[in-house]
């Protein structure tokens, strides 16, 4: 009967492939990271001109859409663990305290360039946890403003990138000068714009006892401000796509990330340049960073020859993730970020100076992303009126005490 | 048609029973395949349902303590999450169940017309939306409803913003979901229809039955098998919608659109760390939802064919 | 006669005009892949590109090192197809075991089963990598083809299909001493040939769009499969930033599922007219 057929057939063909596809070698290094788009394309290329070198260990680099779920699954089982894997900073107190990983302090003893010195501090440190040291940085990135010239010129607004910071008194004093349908900024990240105002305003996440603090009055003064530029019709609008409107030239300030400008720079007729997130006070500005670490899951089967391997890897990067760049990303590298060709990159402003470098604020509270994502459910809600600023704090507080206490004890 | 005699026996031609064990080699293969791939992992969905877990470290037994707070605690976020993704989900049934049951219906029966051509064609039509990705599906309606870029806001001459307000959330995600939703049941209800004999037709016509009266009495009834697998499953699938909700509005505005399912994965596969236990509990409070409604559709639908 | 004329002009009008509203959508995403960011996020609605342009489609052709989506595309196509050949098999034994075979307590069985099957979970994940792990299938393409033959759905939709057939035709051949299995395989198949049709093509979409599983059992670019690839075009932080790309993406994915509908269709309707003829 056909349909038996068939099934022969592709039974047989399964057993093929099946036996094809078990083999592999195995002094490949697996790297497991989570750069969809054309970042991707980018750390292939890197990791293709590190295999060219013929290292003993060469990378095979495995690039997944859903990263964090795979490695949960994976850690589950215990087996295939990958070799080496490209986590966010806000992973990392979590994963150290289920020992998950694996610190690094055994490549930084064989390769002594693997070190605080040769990196930069933020990005350094990002993977330090209660002392120890877990991972060495590829880079960070964080959140960016973009500011259109063409605007800039039209409203005669340049004078408010003098100080390199734009204040919100600045965007508020643009309120009735706009044309019908411009804005002085848009919601994009609002999130990590609130968070970093937070830091502005002098408040915090949390405090010393690791306890959330986010219906503060810090916060509240930041999400007055930004409720005030919305009521004066100055940001855009609450569901409408605040980012394609940049790209659209109708958007004056738009605080979305550093990995856009590839994008942004796709867009004919688009003149832009990149500068500080927008704050509350002349004083003090921050841009909330996140960074991709290098890390290594705990994993018996690593032997200590793989790890020499995965060294050299990191070494070779430190010294050649110059190509990192293209993809708009603040490379971790000292000796990259100093080079001549990198002042090229539009993100090479955040490392031009002391100031710049301390305005990279990565969170290391242990459950930021708790914090991150509460906040998140209701900041436009707040912003925008549909709910007040007391009850959103207040749900959003609730909310992560409440995660906290489902995983505590 | 319902022959149900207990025990599995056939009298072949000598007249001989043999008792066999004949119906294995059919369900056997599924169920065996349903047992390793369906039943181990809902079991132990519902065994981390009683655990407090963070899909890492050893799975803790907490007995019905997370139900006790998703049903219970009034003030806990867990409590508040179930009652508004279910409560979202709810809807979400109700405003798109009747329509993707009668409006492929409704095509089905305008297409049964014996003079019409092209049918292939229009099946076709109203079968390829399903078959586009979900998020180049929901990308595509958010350009539509763009009240810049898309063409909605020119046609009802408006400048709502569409994902920002109620009703016109919801209005988004119910087209956004239904525009790859029907194809599937008109595909069903055609295949089933095609097999109704033509003399049951002719018959009532000479009685003097209209269009309607075709419908309901010979129509619907012929169709019946076909017609409460569709219901059935559409509705299952509906309580589990995650994707359209997510792409279009996020779950806004105010959360009022964020459905169970989305809470649920947040829960357990989120940034931050893992609720497992709480998430698998939601789940199977969501599963004894679902059977519930499926007894009840069960009930209706066998009732009426039997009255 | 006029009035069979006046209701088939009603019925193509209300047709045409449902398949114009449902066709739109998918022509403007089509329109959408031929045009630069640029043209896309210029303010106001144009249906067809200001310039048309296939740079869309010949960067994602081009990158064959992160997202090979011309290798993705024959994973998906060996992975789908066997997939729904096997449920094919799997299913219509199962529902003719369900409907033509009588045993001791077969439709409770078959409701348990059913009933089980909507659970949903949260953490299916983990279990389900468990089961397919310790049977050494990750990253093979037995992890994606099998598992889902578990799946109640379509013995549902053919059982009922089943039902609908008269015991008559099997008591015949029965009474001629026909066992289970010619039955099955000389009477029941033949007629429930369109749902089966059905089920494989409804298997072959849901295989073939299956986004979540493929991305965590198989670790290999290369084996990838097309919806789960595509995922990787999203940018860092999930947003799909590059939406001309996207649909340029979103349309080289539904070809090939496009083409089999359009061939499946002609097979069933030919087969749909057998059906009816049955005496």
């Amino acid at each position: 009967m056909k349909n038996a057929h068939r099934k022969f057939l592709s039974a047989a063909t399964l057993a093929g492939i099946t036996l094809l596809a078990g083999c592999g070698n195995a002094n490949t290094i697996t790297f497991w990271n989570p750069l969809t788009g054309d970042d991707g394309a980018y750390m292939d290329a890197l990791v293709a001109e590190y295999n060219e070198t013929d290292p003993e260990f060469p990378v095979e680099s495995v690039i997944t859409a859903d990263m964090y779920t795979k490695i949960y699954t994976v850690m589950n089982s215990g087996k295939d663990i990958p070799d080496l894997t490209l986590i966010h900073a806000d992973r990392v107190p979590q994963f150290a305290d289920l020992d998950m990983l694996e610190p690094v302090e055994g490549l930084m003893a064989t390769n002594t360039d693997l070190s605080a010195d040769n990196y930069l501090e933020v990005a350094w440190n990002a993977g330090n946890y209660e002392g120890t040291q877990y991972t060495v940085p590829l880079d960070i990135h964080g959140n960016a403003m973009y500011y259109n010239t063409d605007l800039l010129d039209k409203y005669d607004v340049n004078t408010f990138l003098d100080d390199d910071v734009v204040t919100i008194e600045e965007i508020l004093s643009l309120d009735g000068k706009l044309d019908e349908g411009q804005y002085a900024i848009n919601n994009a990240l609002i999130e990590w714009v609130t968070l970093a105002n937070v830091v502005n305003a002098g408040g915090d996440i949390s405090d010393e006892a690791g306890n959330p603090t986010i219906n503060t009055d810090a916060m509240r003064s930041v999400v007055e401000q930004l409720k005030s530029v919305a009521d004066a019709g100055l940001m855009s609008p609450y569901g409408e796509d605040g980012y394609a409107m940049f790209q659209a030239g109708d958007v004056l300030f738009s605080t979305d990330g550093t990995w856009t400008s590839t994008a942004h720079g796709s867009v004919e007729g688009l003149n832009f340049g990149v500068t500080n997130i927008y704050s509350v006070t002349p004083d003090k500005f921050t841009n909330r960073s996140s960074a991709h670490l290098f890390s290594l899951l705990n994993n018996e089967d690593r032997t200590d020859e793989k790890e020499q391997g995965i060294a050299d890897f990191l070494s070779w990067m430190r010294e050649n993730s110059i190509d990192w760049a293209g993809a708009g990303q603040i490379v971790a590298s000292k000796e990259v970020f100093e080079s001549e060709e990198y002042q090229q990159y539009p993100q090479s402003f955040f490392t031009s100076s002391d100031v710049e470098k301390e305005a990279s604020y990565i969170f290391d509270y242990k459950y930021y992303s708790y914090v991150e994502s509460a906040l998140g459910t209701v900041l436009s809600d707040m912003i925008y009126g549909n709910i007040t600023i007391d009850e959103g704090l207040d749900q959003a507080q609730k909310t992560v005490e409440d995660l906290i206490a489902e995983n505590a004890s | 048609m319902q022959t149900s005699e207990a025990v599995s026996t056939n009298t072949n031609a000598k007249g001989n029973k043999k008792k066999s064990f004949q119906f294995l080699y059919f369900i056997g293969p599924h169920l065996i395949l349903f047992f390793v791939f369906v039943l181990l992992p809902i079991v132990y969905g519902i065994y981390s349902s009683f655990t407090q877990w963070n899909l890492i470290s050893d799975q803790t037994w907490v007995g019905l303590n997370n139900y006790k707070t998703i049903l219970l605690d009034q003030d806990s976020t867990f409590y508040f999450q179930f009652r508004n993704g279910l409560k979202n989900t709810l809807l979400f049934v109700l405003y798109t169940i009747p329509f993707q049951i009668l409006f492929p219906l409704l095509i089905a029966t305008v297409m049964q017309h014996k003079g019409l051509k092209f049918k292939g064609l229009f099946q076709a039509i109203f079968y390829v939306p399903g078959l586009v990705s979900a998020s180049a599906g929901a990308l595509i309606w958010l350009l539509i409803f763009n009240p810049r870029l898309g063409p909605m806001n020119n046609l009802v001459n408006s400048d709502i913003v569409w994902t920002a307000q109620q009703p016109y959330a919801w209005i988004v995600i119910f087209v956004m979901s239904m525009w790859g939703a029907i194809g599937g049941n008109l595909i069903i209800y055609r295949s089933a229809m095609a097999g109704v004999s033509e003399d049951l037709y002719e018959a009532a016509e000479i009685d003097g039955a209209g269009a309607i009266r075709k419908f309901i009495s010979i129509t619907l009834p012929s169709i019946r098998f076909p017609l409460f697998y569709t219901f059935v499953m559409s509705t299952a699938g509906a309580f589990n919608v995650y994707v359209q909700p997510l792409m279009a509005t996020n779950g806004g505005p105010n959360q009022s659109t964020t459905v169970l399912m989305m809470y649920i994965r947040n829960l357990a596969f989120g940034s931050g760390e893992s609720v497992a236990g709480m998430a698998s509990a939601m789940a199977v409070l969501l599963g004894l939802v679902i059977l519930a409604v499926s007894a009840l559709q069960f009930y209706v639908m066998t009732k009426r064919s039997k009255g | 006669m006029k009035k069979n004329n006046v209701s088939k002009y009603l019925a193509y009008a209300f047709l045409i005009l449902l398949a114009l509203v449902w066709l739109f959508p998918a022509l403007f995403g089509l329109f959408t892949s031929f045009k630069s960011q640029g043209d896309i996020m210029e303010v106001g609605f144009r249906m067809f590109p200001a310039n048309w342009i296939v740079t869309n489609y010949l960067k994602l052709l081009q990158n064959t090192s992160s997202a090979p989506i011309i290798t993705w595309f024959f994973n998906s196509l060996f992975v789908s197809t066997t997939h729904a050949l096997l449920v094919v098999v799997v299913v219509s034994l199962a529902a003719f075991g369900y409907t033509r075979v009588n045993f001791k307590g077969r439709d409770a069985l078959f409701y348990g089963v059913l009933a089980i099957s909507m659970f949903p979970s949260a953490v299916n994940i983990i279990p389900s990598y468990k089961i397919v792990d310790s049977l050494g299938w990750v990253n093979t393409y037995l992890a994606v083809i099998i598992p889902g033959l578990g799946g109640v759905g379509n013995v549902f939709l053919v059982r009922q299909f089943m039902q609908n057939i008269p015991a008559e035709y099997d008591e015949s051949a029965r009474m001629d001493g026909a066992s289970d299995f010619v039955i099955y395989k000389n009477i029941i198949l033949p007629l429930v040939k369109p749902v089966l049709i059905v089920a494989g093509m409804f298997s072959f979409v849901g295989s073939w769009n299956d986004f979540l599983w493929p991305t965590i059992v198989l670790s290999d670019v290369k084996k990838m499969t097309i919806t789960a690839g595509l995922q990787l075009l999203q940018d860092l932080y999930g947003n799909y930033v590059m939406i001309g790309q996207l649909m340029s993406a979103a349309v080289i994915a539904m070809i090939p599922t496009v083409l089999l509908f359009v061939f499946a269709q002609k097979y069933f309707i030919d087969s749909l007219n057998l059906n009816v003829g049955i005496k």
